[in-house]
């Protein structure tokens, strides 16, 4: 049984936000516009946060690509009252939209504020869309889906040619984006895998690592860790 | 000459037999909220909640403050109606009934607050269908049931000798009052059946009161967000509940005592003693206050930090000091002396409570979510027509509730303020007897 | 006063066990909830603890309710009643 995860080495981002327009289009994130984005309604599945250091401000800047990251032990899935979102055995933290009431109890408990909520109509069918991605009703939640509907296009080609998957054959948008190769994708519970390899170097760290949520996505840095 | 009870039951069931023109004009008034209540969330229900302040990461605003706000006030009824009763303070006798109504109508709009909060309303039967018991919105679902059966049951119960009076002396609504009097024609065996009944409700109703505000606490403690995740919720909630509810029921008092001609029943005695309960609810919520915040500042960890400083000093600060000015300040000055201008100070230090409490609630659910753990951009919310009207529409409708509820029932316990005249008084002389010590018979 | 235009005791005992019942369907729809979202936790194995565990308390308070109403019904309309 797969484990899927992420490792973003945060001394290789540039801060380009290629991953976040990648994702964008691969999901059919929708432009919100500009009247909802002044109001900060924008939908970014992954989202690159700038950190500065708080002594010097114009020195150190840190950005950190912040996708879901699909904990082990997920405080978004405790809270939901209709078992719309909930964690699937590979470990992919799963948002059910036809089943969502729109509480947005689980926007309220995420430490890492991952989900985003549709407040209108975004998205009406259009030409351009992935038609792998379903396409997100008004009042329900939404997130990173570590691009979910590769896993089962790759997991149904494999299927057809009676094979396992191998790894690369599964990959993120982001990750493939990257250009400068910050994001791996791949499966942590095979030890030879390099996701596997770089979560287990010295420079890893994992945000909010003391609130016990297990999260999946890793960061790689120089220095002080940590966020 | 007029027998003396009928003369009492007049004033009393006057609201329901009589209807003037302040009655109607007062129905309009209040409908103008509802309507601007109304159009406000079909808007919400047509485009979405896009239409009101709601953004990331403040995703919950006015809707569940006003719901944290209106299930606080339910708390007035039940605890103080059956913590009166256990504890056989006779001076609850007028003031039971009103208590009652206020939770019964109360829960209707607390609960219609995360109706209109939810995104997907057409899809609340998912709730019942797919319900999760590890999520306290399913807790609050299931608390909230019990309360409303149990305190419209506690609100019914001592009810019926007064809808037998109803039935046998108003003239109109027979049927009605027929069928809901069970039949009571005021024997020996129907007195003790009722009193068994009432007795066994007072206990029931308050550990379900209780449960009710902490598990809406709980919706909020439950989680890891910087000064919510604190093991104070659950009693801070009931503290506060029964602090907001104790200031709506006099305001309520008040209101009908001037409306209703009801002064020689709601005496300046009875607001001394409610006001001296609210003085110690005040000191009380203070407490927890300063504990919490106390902790929260001691330990200084960076993210509690920044909401704490964003309360006491940053942008949330006008909130968090009226709310200090009108939970603590305010009432100590109305209310530590109660000996003249009792009706008028108690009335003050209500309002002033109503208001704090309502801020106290905006204060622990919206800056918690505006400073999130990661460095996001600042936002700042800002409720639209669309939350105000809400909020507006349900305060009216609350009101209005409660105002047909008094045309149709007496709003003070006719048979208990008569039980108090005909045997309160004996009983309580005889209690007083026996705590005193016993006569000293010859020595041998 | 107008005995005419009083309704009947006929009538008035229907309407009452038609209260008393459909209180009564109510308690017994709302607790038959409870064991549905309990069952259902059980069979997926989601947190079955919390699932047992809050119906447990929940259904007695909504059983003592129903019976407290049903007590005083029996009490005044059908055995106290006209002495």
């Amino acid at each position: 049984m797969a484990l899927w995860g992420m490792v973003i080495d945060l001394d290789r981002c540039t801060g380009c936000q290629a991953c976040v327009m990648a994702c964008k289009a691969e999901n059919n994130v929708p432009a919100v516009g500009e009247k909802e984005a002044k109001k900060g309604r924008t939908i970014s599945w992954m989202q690159v946060l700038t950190e500065t250091d708080e002594e010097h401000h114009e020195e150190k800047m840190r950005f950190i690509p912040r996708p879901c990251l699909q904990c082990d032990d997920p405080p978004c899935t405790k809270v939901c009252p209709v078992y719309a979102t909930y964690r699937d055995p590979e470990g992919i933290v799963a948002q059910i939209y036809g089943r969502c009431i729109g509480c947005r109890f689980c926007m309220a408990a995420c430490p890492y504020n991952a989900k985003y909520f549709n407040w209108y109509t975004y998205q009406k069918e259009q030409p351009g869309q992935n038609p792998d991605v379903s396409l997100r009703p008004n009042g329900v939640v939404e997130k990173c889906t570590f691009c979910h509907h590769r896993l089962q296009k790759a997991r149904e080609q494999a299927h057809a040619e009676h094979r396992e998957i191998q790894p690369g054959e599964y990959n993120t948008a982001c990750a493939d984006a990257c250009p400068a190769q910050a994001i791996v994708f791949g499966d942590l519970s095979d030890p030879g895998s390099e996701v596997s390899k770089l979560a287990r170097s010295p420079r890893a760290f994992k945000l909010q690592e003391e609130l016990g949520t297990k999260p999946k996505v890793i960061y790689l840095t120089e220095g002080e860790g940590g966020g | 000459m007029v027998d003396h009870k009928d003369a009492h039951e007049d004033i009393l069931l006057a609201p329901i037999a009589h209807t003037g023109p302040g009655f109607y004009w007062t129905v309009a008034g209040l409908s103008v909220f509802i309507l601007w209540g109304a159009i406000a969330y079909l808007v919400q229900f047509y485009y979405g909640l896009g239409v009101t302040g709601l953004m990331q990461p403040v995703s919950w605003g006015f809707y569940v403050t006003n719901f944290v706000f209106f299930i606080g006030i339910s708390h007035a009824g039940t605890l103080i109606s059956a913590i009166l009763r256990l504890s056989r303070a006779e001076w609850r006798r007028p003031i039971t009934r009103m208590a009652e109504v206020i939770t019964a109508m109360v829960l209707f709009i607390g609960a219609g607050q995360i109706l209109v909060d939810l995104g997907r309303p057409d899809r609340i039967l998912n709730v019942i269908l797919h319900g999760r018991y590890q999520s306290p919105l399913l807790w609050d679902a299931t608390s909230i049931s019990a309360y409303l059966t149990a305190s419209l049951t506690y609100l019914y119960l001592p009810m019926i000798p007064d809808i037998a009076i109803l039935r046998d002396r108003l003239g109109k609504w027979k049927l009605f009052y027929s069928v809901l009097a069970l039949g009571w024609t005021g024997t020996e065996a129907q007195q003790r059946v009722l009193n068994r009944a009432i007795a066994i409700m007072c206990v029931i109703v308050i550990p379900v009161a209780i449960s009710v505000h902490s598990v809406v606490s709980f919706v909020f403690s439950m989680t890891l967000q910087p000064m919510w995740h604190s093991t104070i919720f659950g009693p801070y909630f009931v503290v506060g509940a029964i602090f907001s509810g104790i200031a709506a029921l006099i305001v309520a008092m008040i209101i009908f005592r001037k409306t209703y001609g009801l002064e020689p029943y709601l005496k300046p005695v009875h607001f001394r003693y409610l006001g001296q309960l609210l003085l110690v609810m005040s000191l009380l919520w203070f407490y927890f206050t300063f504990a919490e915040y106390l902790t929260g500042y001691y330990g200084a960890e960076p993210e509690e930090m920044k909401v704490f400083w964003a309360k006491f000093s940053g942008p949330f600060w006008p909130y968090f000091w009226a709310m200090v000015l009108c939970n603590l300040f305010i009432p100590l000055a109305c209310l530590v002396r109660l000996g003249r201008h009792t009706v008028g100070k108690v009335l003050a230090a209500s309002l002033a409570i109503i208001v704090g409490m309502w801020l106290e609630r905006f204060i622990i659910v919206i800056p918690t979510l505006s400073f999130p753990r990661l460095p996001f951009p600042h936002t700042v919310y800002t409720p639209t027509w669309v939350e105000m009207g809400e909020f507006a529409g349900s305060l009216a409708l609350f009101a209005l509730f409660y105002l047909l509820f008094t045309k149709v029932f007496p709003i003070i316990s006719i048979w208990e303020i008569r039980e108090g005249r005909e045997e309160g008084v004996k009983e309580v002389e005889e209690r007083i007897k026996s705590y005193l010590p016993d006569e000293i018979k010859g020595t041998a | 006063m107008e005995n005419l235009h009083s309704p009947s005791a006929q009538l008035i005992r229907k309407l009452q066990w038609i209260w008393m019942i459909g209180f009564i369907l109510l308690v017994l729809g709302i607790i038959t909830w409870f064991i549905h979202l309990m069952r259902t936790a059980i069979w997926l194995g989601d947190v079955p603890s919390a699932a047992i565990g809050i119906p447990v308390v929940a259904i007695p308070i909504f059983l003592a309710l129903a019976s407290v109403v049903f007590y005083v019904f029996w009490g005044l309309a059908v055995r106290g009643r006209g002495q």
